[in-house]
């Protein structure tokens, strides 16, 4: 048997705060906590739903209820329901909890760090200190990180991004590889794979945060230069000293996705990662109009997210709702909901050339010819990303 | 030092009639979560004593569990939140096995009273 940690482990890289013995257990508690109730709690709701909760609704109502909104109103006084909630909404909180303690205990000196001028850096970081942090990122913090992706809590902080990192491992319970890079690598993988053609020679991240989907793009295609914007000062200090230590080339600046500094059409693939959710309905029509304008003929825009609601059983809708209201992601449900055709079109793409997929995920496919006994995944849709597009 | 905010902005959501239920139910996976960190550190010590009786706290902080050990220990955790959760599971097997039946129908399954 070898002895390399699982590839479910977090890689220890310079940027990634150091744990002590019980900060790093306290953490890995969490991990099996979320492990858990995905595996052995969260199967409960259906149960509950098909056995007792549509069983008294077709009783007082001749019929099975109609959408999404139905279910929740009966499920929300279900037992198994409220417990799984709860549960639920507090491994969230004991999550950034744990990932906030090693941070907190050294905050000075790994902000001293993480802040230190490098002497030859190979990428860059812009910052814009008069950049307004937008309504929907400022009303709740967002799944619940305090103080969101923006707040600094002392000079030059870049603690968001130092907490985030690691929960990120943690929320996806190591699904999203040693390095959290699943989601930029699935969308490179499917790139190469269906369009081997395709080169792109300027890539853009769109709200990149720490940059752990954006590192995979500059393996993919080493001759692209690459950039990734956020409006979270934090999170971008973090996201430069992370690919510098990783020794990846990317030039960091501080903007908001809605109205870019970049030149027309001076790119050939603008992606994004689990962002349009965070955002609102008239930020993602703004985002979608700079896609189009900074795209160069042939290139393509991609947007990774969970499914849309679209077709899917009232049930299941209303189970992959449960961030709405339960993990502050106020934008999620109606970001589900919208007609991502029209999004495409308003944005002045041609709609002939729109995608809506599902894509492998790259990781999922490493491990399986990793382990011939790999059994497949529970997180992002089980071993899946949806992604939305279009080509110019 | 500047100190890190500790609670997201927003309305916490309840789920149960009485909020304190939600707290105590988030003390007790706190506490559970605790002892988990007890069970680590006490693993490593007798990890460490196996080898030298002679060991010092910064052996604890110094060591470095190999996959063997990371394997074992995500086993325990399981199986831990298996035994403090099982009135949650006991519930689920119950709606999966179809043990839904009424206490009462099994009291009158024995009560002979209407024989009299």
């Amino acid at each position: 048997m070898s002895n390399a940690l699982p590839a479910t482990t977090q890689a220890e890289h310079q940027a990634l705060p150091k744990t002590t013995h019980d900060e790093f257990a306290r953490q890995e508690f969490v991990r099996s906590y979320k492990q858990y109730l995905v595996k052995n709690v969260h199967g409960g709701n259906q149960l509950a739903y098909e056995q007792r909760v549509k069983p008294k609704f077709r009783q007082e109502n001749n019929r099975d209820p109609k959408d999404r909104f139905e279910v929740r109103d009966e499920m929300v006084n279900d037992p198994h329901y409220q417990m799984f909630s709860a549960l639920l909404r507090t491994s969230q909180e004991m999550m950034w909890s744990s990932c906030q303690i090693p941070v907190q205990r050294e905050l000075e000196s790994l902000n001293k760090k993480l802040n230190k001028k490098r002497a030859k850096p190979r990428g860059s970081l812009r910052m814009d200190s008069s950049l307004e942090i937008p309504r929907y990122h400022k009303s709740v913090d967002i799944h619940c990180q305090p103080g969101g992706y923006h707040t600094e809590f002392s000079d030059q902080d870049a603690s968001a991004g130092m907490v985030y990192d690691r929960a990120v491992h943690i929320y996806a319970m190591g699904q999203m590889g040693p390095y959290n890079n699943d989601i930029g690598a699935s969308i490179a993988l499917w790139l190469q794979e269906t369009r081997p053609e395709f080169k792109p020679l300027r890539i853009l991240d769109l709200g990149c945060s720490v940059g752990h989907s954006t590192v995979p793009y500059v393996d993919a295609f080493p001759k692209a230069e690459i950039h990734g914007i956020d409006v979270a000062a934090p999170m971008l200090r973090y996201a430069h000293a992370r690919a510098e230590g990783l020794g990846k080339k990317i030039h960091f600046s501080q903007q908001n996705a809605e109205i870019l500094d970049f030149e027309d059409e001076s790119f050939d693939l603008v992606v994004s990662h689990i962002l349009l959710h965070e955002t609102s309905d008239k930020a993602i029509r703004k985002i979608a109009k700079e896609c189009h304008r900074l795209l160069k003929k042939g290139g393509i825009m991609v947007h990774a997210e969970t499914p849309q609601y679209k077709g899917m059983a009232p049930f299941d809708a209303f189970m992959l709702d449960w961030d709405t209201r339960n993990n502050n992601e106020p934008f999620w449900a109606r970001s589900h909901e919208i007609d991502l055709m029209k999004l495409s079109k308003q944005a002045g793409f041609d709609p002939k050339k729109e995608f809506e997929t599902m894509i492998p995920s790259a990781f999922q496919i490493a491990e399986a010819k990793r382990s011939l006994t790999f059994q497949g995944g529970d997180f992002g849709g089980g071993g899946f990303w949806f992604i939305y597009g279009n080509e110019k | 030092m500047a100190k890190l905010q500790r609670k997201a902005k927003g309305e916490r959501p309840t789920f149960f009639q009485d909020p304190n239920v939600d707290k105590i139910l988030s003390m007790v996976m706190g506490l559970a979560g605790e002892v988990a960190v007890l069970h680590d550190r006490l693993d490593t010590a007798e990890r460490l004593l196996e080898k030298s009786t002679d060991i010092k706290r910064s052996d604890i902080e110094n060591y470095k569990a190999s996959a063997k050990v990371t394997a074992e220990r995500a086993q325990w955790r399981e199986q831990f939140l298996s035994e403090v959760l099982r009135i949650v599971e006991i519930e689920q097997e119950a709606l999966a096995n179809g043990d839904t039946q009424d206490y009462g129908d099994a009291i009158a399954l024995v009560d002979g009273s209407s024989c009299e």
